[in-house]
Formats: structure tokens, sequence, C-alpha cells
């Protein structure tokens, strides 16, 4: 509590046209990580985080990304952004892969680029003195007492990362703007939150996002509501007879970009003997986000602002 | 092999070890040429032999990273190929091997346990704890288990670790299953194995394994000689087999356990590099047991190698590599045509 109030502190000094000072403490999953200057070669890793960092223009303090082609096509706008940096490691980067460019900062989360015990852990990076900055929404891996999921994933990993690189001031006017965009979408239809399903991938089972996961908070800031939102972790998976039995209404599919679209998907579910008798899949009322905007970074707004628009279509039938 | 070749043969051996272990240390998942390794190997000598000296990147990277885990493969290589030697010969079984006996599933369960419940509560040292603890009450389970069934020869061992096995991998599964279905990649790692966690001063555990092994083998080494040619013979000669049996399956077990908590499962060499050297050095423990260690080592040297080059700058789990070789190796052993009568 005492350092978020730092932060706010050191958010509202700067907006007020103080220059940021530093050391800046920040919470990492509980713990505090201090900085006594902003990180000059940074490492970000995945395509929401890489946003994030772009986002705040960091581009010149960073040296390299990892783990984003060997996942997703991306765009030519967003190698555009990225001009000059390298691509470490195409999926979960090495500890060889990140030394290589002899970093002082890595942005990145439990399983978005480190796994408990494995060889790129804030431990083992700390002992060749790279700081981690862990992806708040991941914490959860590690500590089961965290909060339930909020936009607060997004805002305060944002508000961070600005912090860490002497540009709080700059993080926390984009955050305002996102939280106003997001007070003028509609309230929610009369007659209580529409249902809400997101559907990632797996066909024996379905996986898809819990408790802790920030599209929790992105369907609940849309005026829906997920019906997994009870499921006791951030991503993971659940069976079909459980989401057939709560009858969602609304879907959000996950878009992996290789080509079809969802029409994968859409066509599991409509062959699916249970899933098939949903209202949703019947009125076939659905809308597909990419990867980057269901996990927590700066696209989460515009994909609230889709599913708003979606949710509001379909009462409107 | 005659009785004099058998040094000059090992002095072989060591060369080819050192050879890879060169090679090791020159190639990775980046780019460092050759004679940027060497001088970075040289360290504050590099000057003085004409190399030119290197930035603190690559320094680290070969220092810190590629020589510990080059040390690494050949300690844990060696290890797991004398444990298979010293198992086979307990057991009297052809497929004995240092996983055979639940001491792999033991230490998944260990650190599967960690990752799903607690965290990493002891820093960079609560996954190898985790699992050496899960390791060794495994193979707990399997000594109380024969202790019950003395005197009933090597089988019960085999069926013992086995149930084991089963038990724990059952754990495992249930954990991976009831906690986050996202940890299911670490178990990947614990059941494929790995060397990118080698660091300098977590060597030491994989040097007591070896170490553990090699003193045991080394006053033991008639015993064990002696329980070749059967439980009676054995009897005769003034040994207690069953006794030794415990007592090898123990120095196995405790050695096993230090290997898996740093490098998780690397299947195959354990039961592939005995005998793969018996047929050169004949299968008295002496030279059986330095012969395995040599060509463990290699084996696991170059492996490592190959899991490295093959999808740089990705790192294949390296005990894909040692599967697909020991399969291999299997398939050839049952294809292998009997000598005619």
């Amino acid at each position: 509590m005492k350092k978020s109030i730092l932060i706010a502190d050191l958010a509202t000094a700067s907006s007020l046209g103080f220059a940021q000072t530093f050391p800046v403490t920040v919470d990492n999953c509980g713990e505090p990580l201090t900085f006594s200057a902003p990180p000059k070669r940074a490492v970000v890793h995945d395509l929401n985080m890489t946003e994030m960092a772009f986002a705040l223009n960091l581009q010149d303090n960073m040296v390299g990304v990892t783990g984003i082609t060997g996942w997703y096509k991306t765009g030519p706008e967003f190698k555009a952004t990225l001009g000059k940096i390298p691509e470490l490691a195409p999926k979960y980067p090495t500890l060889e892969n990140l030394l290589s460019v002899n970093p002082d900062f890595f942005f990145a989360g439990w399983y978005y680029g480190m796994k408990p015990g494995g060889e790129v852990t804030p431990a083992t990076l700390a002992q060749h003195r790279v700081k981690t900055l862990v992806l708040t929404e991941s914490c959860i891996h590690l500590n089961k007492q965290r909060p339930a999921a909020s936009m607060d994933l997004l805002y305060g990993d944002f508000t961070r990362l600005g912090t860490v690189f002497g540009k709080a001031a700059q993080a926390t006017s984009m955050v305002a703007q996102w939280k106003s965009r997001l007070a003028k979408l509609p309230a929610p239809a009369v007659g209580g939150e529409t249902r809400v399903f997101l559907y990632d991938s797996g066909e024996d089972k379905p996986f898809t996002a819990g408790k802790f996961a920030i599209p929790t908070a992105m369907i609940a800031a849309a005026g829906g509501r997920n019906i997994m939102a009870d499921m006791d972790t951030s991503w993971g998976t659940t069976a079909w007879e459980t989401v057939a039995a709560r009858n969602p209404q609304f879907l959000v599919l996950l878009d992996y970009q290789d080509g079809n679209g969802v029409t994968k998907l859409l066509s599991f579910l409509k062959a699916h003997p249970a899933m098939k008798e949903t209202d949703a899949v019947k009125q076939g009322s659905y809308v597909a986000l990419r990867y980057s905007e269901l996990t927590p970074g700066p696209a989460n707004i515009e994909a609230i602002e889709k599913i708003a628009a979606a949710l509001q279509n379909r009462s409107r039938q | 092999m005659t009785g004099r070749a058998f040094p000059f043969a090992w002095l072989g051996g060591s060369l080819l070890v050192m050879l890879l272990a060169l090679t090791s240390v020159t190639k990775g998942s980046s780019p460092v040429p050759l004679r940027d390794v060497l001088s970075a190997v040289a360290g504050p000598l590099a000057p003085r032999l004409g190399l030119r000296p290197v930035e603190v990147t690559v320094q680290r990277i070969v220092q810190e990273l590629r020589l510990p885990r080059a040390l690494l493969a050949a300690m844990v290589g060696a290890g797991l190929a004398m444990v298979g030697a010293l198992l086979q010969t307990a057991t009297r079984n052809d497929l004995a091997d240092p996983f055979l006996f639940g001491l792999s599933s033991g230490a998944s369960a260990g650190a599967v346990a960690v990752i799903t419940t607690t965290g990493e509560w002891l820093g960079i040292w609560t996954l190898p704890l985790a699992a050496l603890a899960g390791g060794l009450l495994s193979a707990l389970a399997v000594l109380l288990m024969v202790n019950r069934s003395r005197n009933e020869g090597p089988e019960k061992l085999v069926l013992a670790g086995l149930a084991t096995s089963f038990v724990f991998g059952a754990l495992t599964h249930y954990l991976v299953f009831a906690g986050d279905q996202r940890a299911a990649h670490s178990v990947l790692f614990w059941s494929l194995g790995g060397l990118g966690l080698a660091r300098w001063d977590n060597l030491a555990l994989a040097m007591a394994g070896v170490g553990l092994l090699a003193l045991y083998a080394a006053r033991r080494r008639h015993a064990l000689d002696g329980l070749l040619a059967g439980d009676e013979t054995a009897q005769s000669l003034g040994l207690r087999p069953d006794r030794l049996r415990a007592e090898i399956f123990l120095v196995s077990a405790m050695a096993t356990a230090c290997f898996v908590s740093l490098t998780g499962v690397i299947g195959f060499v354990g039961l592939m590099v005995p005998h793969l050297v018996r047929p050169l050095c004949g299968a008295l423990h002496t030279r059986l047991l330095a012969a395995c260690a040599m060509a463990g080592a290699a084996l696991l040297l170059a492996s490592d190698i190959a899991c490295r080059t093959l999808l740089s700058p990705q790192e294949l789990p390296i005990g894909i590599v040692t599967a697909a070789v020991g399969a291999l190796f299997v398939i050839a052993l049952v294809l292998r045509t009997p000598p005619a009568p």
C-alpha cells in the first residue's frame, strides 16, 4: 500500500511539472524493486508488454524483444515501430539469449517468458545484475493471495513501467485517457449483465480466462460478466459441461491469426452437442480478439470498446 | 581389449571428453567466435597468450553460463552412466537404469509440488532442494518395500521401483491437474531434462553425486564383482547380496537425486552407456565404471551440443536428443543377430 502511495505521489509530482527524481521503488509481485536510474538496455518479452513499452516510446532504451514471432504474426506497422531492435528469441529466451545483449532490465511474467524454477527467473537474472519487472497478472502463479482481476492490472503495470523509465507523468496521463474512454461506454443493458464466455482453445476441454486473468476485468468493463469468473486460476481449462450449463449469451473468441480467423472455433462450437444449444452459439453472437488484446497491454482498451459495442448490438436485436 | 591397452583407451577417452567440452563452450544459443571464446576462457591470461580481450557480455556468457554447463554435462553424464552400471549389476537386469526406480518421478513430484503450491520460497535453491527431497523420498519408499521382502532376489527391487514410479507419477499429474494448467510447462522441463540451470554455485551438488559414486565403487569394487557371479556364489565368497543390493540402491538413489535436481530427467544415458562399453572393457567393475564415466560424459556433452545447435536460438530439451539416440540403440540391440551357437 505504501508503495502505491509513493508511485501516486511521484506521478502527481511529475504531472505538476516537476521532473521525476530517482531512485524510484515499484511494487513487484509484493516485493519492492528499486531503480537508481532509468534502465538503458531493456529487453521486453511478448507482444502485450512490448506494446506497453512502445506506448511509452521506450525504443531508445531497448536492446531486444523476445517471444513474438514464434507465436504470432505481426503487421508491418509493428515491425516499423520495432525499428532496429532485434528479436533475441522467437519463443521463451534462454539466459544466454538475454545476456548476449548485456541487458540491465527485463520486463516479462511467469509463463510470459519465465517459468518457475527455470533458467530465466528474476533470481537468476539478478545474479547477472539484470532487474526483472514482473507482469502483475502473472504474480498469481507464485502467490495465491492476489486480488481478483481488475483493469488495474493494466493501469498499474503501465504506470510502474513508466515510473521505472522516468516517464511516470506520461504513463499516468495515458491511463487517465484510457479511464475516460471506458467511462464513456454505455451502462449495461437492463436486465443484468450479459453472460460472456471466453474461448481460447482446446477441444476436449476449453482453455479460458478465470478470476485472475485480465479478460474477466475487460468483460466487466464492457458491461458483461465472465461466466468463468469464479474459476480460481488466471488462465486455465474448465469443462464443456460447466460452460454449457451456464448458458453463455455472448462469446469472446481468440483469433490466433493463422489465416482462417475464428471459423474453426465457431464450427467446433456449432457441432458440440452441449454448446450448440447455448444462446451465444444459436444466435451466433461473438467478437474475435487478438492475443495482445486479451493480455495486459494498451490494446485492451480498444478491445473493451469492441466487446461493449457488440454487446450493445446484441441487446438491440 | 587387453590389459595394457586399457589405460591408453582411457587416455583417448579423456582427450575426447576435453575436446567435446571445448566444443560445448564454443557453441550456444548465441553465436560467439572461437577466438573470443578462447580469450574469455583464458580470462586475465588472455593478453599474455596473444588473444585480444573480449567484451564483458561474452565473458559472462562463456565464464558464467557455458563453462559450468559443460562441466555439469560431463559430471551428470558420467554419474548417470555409473549409476546405470551399478544398478544393472545389482538387479542383474539389462534394462535397469537410474530412472526405473521411481527416482525421476519422485524428483519431479517434489519440483512440481513446489511450483504449484509454495513458489520459490528459498530463491534459486528452492527447486533443486525440492527435487532432491522428492527423489530421496521415493528411494526411501523403494528401500522400505524391498526391506520387507528380503531374500527374494532382485526382481522385487524392480517391482518396488515400478510401483513407486507410478505412485509419484500419479501425484505429479494430480498436482498439475489441480493446480494452474500452465504449470504443465515446468513439468516438461523435469521430464525431458536440460542443462540450463548450471551455475558455478550449484555444481557442487553434481560433484557430490559423482564423488559419492566414485568413492563407493572404489571401496566395494571386489564385492561388486562377486555379485556378478550370482547370489549363491557371492554368499560362498562371504558377501551378503541383499545388503549389498540395498547399499548400491541407496548410493545410486542419492547420486541420481543430486543429478535430477539440477537437470531434470535425462533418460537412456544410464541404460545405454554400460551396454556400449561392456564389450570393450569387460564386466569387472574397476574398468567398467571408469569406462562408463568417460563414455557417459562424452555422450551427454555431445547431446547438449546437439540440443543447443539444432534449433538455435531455441534450445531443445536434452531428453529428446538422448531418447532419440537411445531408441536407435535399443533397436540395434533388438536386431543384433545372436552369435552362431
